[in-house]
């Protein structure tokens, strides 16, 4: 520390001395600050009608026994506990996690692999980068709508390649199971080169003394992606594995549009709840506040359990 | 950051700062602004512009031409089309949001006929008993006008009616040796069967057994063909789905599959899937609704001329009566509207006889005057003629507030049992406890 720095922490501390007398005082009391205060409240409101008010709504409503046309009584915790005893929400429940967990773990994997591929010089390099986003350009519900008619039984290829060789004996499309499986590879398919692209980003900012050291000090391959790259990607892993598994954990155009509505899934049933029905409202809010929370501890286990950093200070 | 990086070159050669384009920016959404205001200017009602929501004109565009005959008139307001989107749930959802809202925008609905018990429990339509007197109920069929009836009074005007029917290959049965279509089920996997054994046609038979509002249809005629039914016609707050009859009727949809007569893909058909399998002539029987004769010989499906369909009433088991799903649409008047006896005026028109008998002979749209289906240019209409016995014999899906949470239980549970993923049995158990709580919930 230079002794400017230290100067100017003293300064800091004495004028904090002087302020003190209650943080509003200290706030308010300088005309420039309330002024500063004044321009930005606007903005402060209008976020907190945007993106507070909704999501307050939401839990109001879902500890109510609304319907859509009126307000409804407090019924405590009532619906959730309809909610968990309803068998759409618990297979739809029960679908989410396990797309999310195959899906996110096949396309860090692949994902990977591609950004390793294409992370070294080679001619050619920036097509093949472009030509590997070209499916995570088209709209899911393009995609989805592509995929089902090719999983389809009349025209669709895969389905009757699958049949010939003695894959499937059912209609991809007539089976829940295999539905599931399908959109989990679709979405392999779909959101692989983004996890790819941000792993790349990563890669690209390791730099190649490191390796060059790893080498001298004779590190084998191996080695070198396990004690280097792997913990010096850490941090991009974690944002790109978390945005991908809160994507998926949200997933709706996907199932809705290419099961044809058969696949269940938490978004789905919210959807079918809130829209559709008369009766389930409330337990789809229910839901709906469910799906928000659990997203934000999934978010809150990737910052305190993996240790992933929020901001950009050291 | 450098000066330049900041600014922008115009072609010119003149400079943009950032100060210039926020300007720019802030002209343009202003502009915007104004553009919105003078947009929205344009619609509501009482400006003597009544609006009626419907889905897209059909392919003939029979309704506009009526719309405007109607304008020609000259009463005094002019009638605007809303379209609406074509999925019949897309529609509903969108109108609920506009009645939640307590809008009069809309005037005129034309509304699918699941829809009056659900928007009359919620007070969204006009009680119309008063201007629509018995005389003139007694005119129209019987089950599209109790599709209107919710509580002992009418809300609407039956518009024009569907039913359920069996397509058949004349051609096809005639070549393995049979004269007639099928009378029960039964003959139907029987004679399927045998026509793809003896000519290597592909499918059997094909319906709609997707979990969708159309596979409750196909569901429910299996069920009235066996004698069976959703809720006691006396007493609709009384669930009989959990009986033999009902159970019976879903284990023929079943057997459908299971006896190879139709595909297994069959459980994710819609209409959409079924015209091909049907109009390519890859399948020798078809399910479907009324609209499907006109496909067939057009340039989308030239390998099945009209002369090689025929058409008729579903199959029954043996010793039941004749059943079909009920489709098709009614008029009714938004209560909040501001333009009630205009909106009135617009419907008597749309269901006059002249009007129903010009959109039956030019779009095969069915009337819902019974005198209309014995008219000489009606009757000659091949869905007429030789569907006319399913017309009569329609029965509509349960008449409830809640139908929409009853469809949902059905969709689901009817599909699963097609697939076999739950017994015809444990199927009809299942609903009778869901729908049971469902009418208890909504009481």
């Amino acid at each position: 520390m230079t002794s400017s720095d230290r100067e100017s922490v003293s300064r800091v501390k004495s004028e904090e001395k002087k302020r003190r007398g209650g943080w509003f005082r200290q706030e308010f009391g300088n005309p420039e600050r309330r002024m500063a205060y004044y321009m930005v409240l606007p903005a402060l409101i209008i976020i907190v009608a945007i993106a507070f008010f909704p999501i307050a709504y939401s839990v109001l409503l879902s500890v109510t026994d609304s319907t859509i046309t009126g307000f409804g009584s407090f019924v405590g915790l009532e619906n959730y506990i309809e909610m968990f005893k309803n068998p759409d929400f618990l297979d739809g429940l029960k679908n989410t996690l396990i797309f999310t967990v195959a899906s996110v773990t096949l396309e860090f994997i692949i994902g990977l692999g591609i950004a390793l591929a294409i992370n070294r010089a080679f001619r050619g390099r920036g097509l093949v980068r472009a030509a590997v986003l070209v499916p995570w350009a088209f709209p899911t519900v393009i995609s989805a709508v592509m995929w089902r008619l090719m999983f389809q039984d009349q025209i669709g290829i895969i389905d009757e390649a699958a049949k010939a060789i003695g894959l499937i004996s059912n209609p991809i499309l007539s089976s829940n199971t295999l539905m599931l499986i399908g959109a989990t590879l679709v979405d392999v398919w779909k959101t692989t080169p983004f996890m790819a692209l941000l792993l790349l980003a990563g890669l690209q900012t390791i730099p190649g003394e490191v390796y060059e050291a790893a080498r001298v000090d004779g590190a084998n391959v191996t080695q070198r992606f396990f004690r280097i790259t792997l913990p010096l990607l850490k941090s991009t892993i974690l944002v790109a594995v978390l945005f991908r598994t809160l994507d998926a954990y949200r997933v709706y155009d996907l199932f809705w549009v290419m099961s044809g509505q058969q696949l269940e899934s938490l978004s789905t049933f919210v959807f079918k709840s809130v829209r559709i029905s008369q009766l389930l409202f409330p337990q789809g809010n229910a839901a709906a506040v469910f799906i928000f929370v659990t997203a934000f501890l999934i978010a809150l286990i990737f910052i305190k359990v993996f240790g992933m950093q929020t901001g950009t200070e050291e | 950051m450098t000066r330049r990086s900041e600014t922008l070159r115009g072609k010119s050669g003149r400079k943009f700062n950032r100060r210039d384009f926020l300007k720019m920016s802030g002209a343009g959404l202003a502009g915007a602004a104004v553009l919105g205001a003078t947009g929205c200017g344009g619609g509501g009602g009482g400006s003597g512009e009544l609006i009626f929501s419907m889905g897209p004109d059909d392919a003939q565009g029979t309704m506009a031409t009526l719309i405007k005959r109607f304008n020609d008139q000259n009463k005094g307001f002019k009638v605007t089309h809303r379209v609406m989107p074509a999925d019949t749930g897309q529609y509903f959802d969108k109108l609920r949001t506009e009645f939640q809202a307590q809008s009069s925008d809309i005037d005129v609905i034309g509304g699918d006929v699941i829809w009056p018990a659900q928007l009359a429990a919620n007070g969204w339509i006009a009680d119309l008993t008063d201007k629509f007197p018995k005389s003139e109920q007694g005119k129209f069929l019987e089950a599209p006008l109790a599709s209107v009836t919710y509580q002992g009074k009418v809300y609407g005007v039956p518009w024009y009616t569907d039913a359920g029917m069996l397509y058949h290959r004349k051609d096809l049965l005639e070549k393995s040796g049979f004269s007639e279509p099928p009378k029960t089920w039964a003959e139907l996997k029987e004679m399927a069967n045998k026509v793809v054994q003896d000519q290597g046609v592909k499918y059997g038979f094909v319906f709609q057994g997707d979990q969708y509002e159309g596979g409750v249809c196909n569901g429910l005629e299996y069920i009235w063909t066996h004698g069976g039914d959703v809720l006691d016609p006396n007493d609709p707050n009384k669930v009989i789905i959990d009986s033999p009859e009902a159970a019976a009727g879903l284990a023929t949809e079943a057997s459908m599959i299971s006896s190879g007569a139709a595909p297994q893909a069959v459980s994710t058909y819609q209409e959409s899937q079924t015209d091909p399998a049907f109009m390519n002539g890859t399948s020798v029987f078809a399910r479907n609704w009324p609209y499907m004769y006109a496909l067939a010989g057009t340039s989308d499906y030239p390998k099945v001329k009209p002369d090689q369909v025929g058409m008729g009433p579903l199959p029954v088991d043996d010793g039941n009566e004749l059943a079909s799903c009920l489709g098709g649409w009614d008029m009714l008047i938004n209560a909040n509207s501001d333009m009630q006896d205009e909106a009135w005026e617009f419907i008597k028109f749309m269901t006059a006889p002249e009007q129903m008998k010009f959109r039956a002979v030019k779009a095969t749209v069915l009337p819902t005057r019974t005198a209309l289906l014995s008219d000489p240019d009606i009757k000659k209409l091949p869905p007429v003629a030789q569907g006319s016995p399913a017309i009569r014999h329609t029965h509509a899906r349960p008449v409830s507030p809640y139908y929409s949470d009853m469809s949902l239980e059905m969709q689901d549970q009817f599909n699963a049992s097609l697939k076999g993923d739950v017994s015809p049995e444990k199927a009809v158990k299942t609903l009778q406890s869901n729908l049971e709580r469902i009418i208890q919930q909504g009481s």
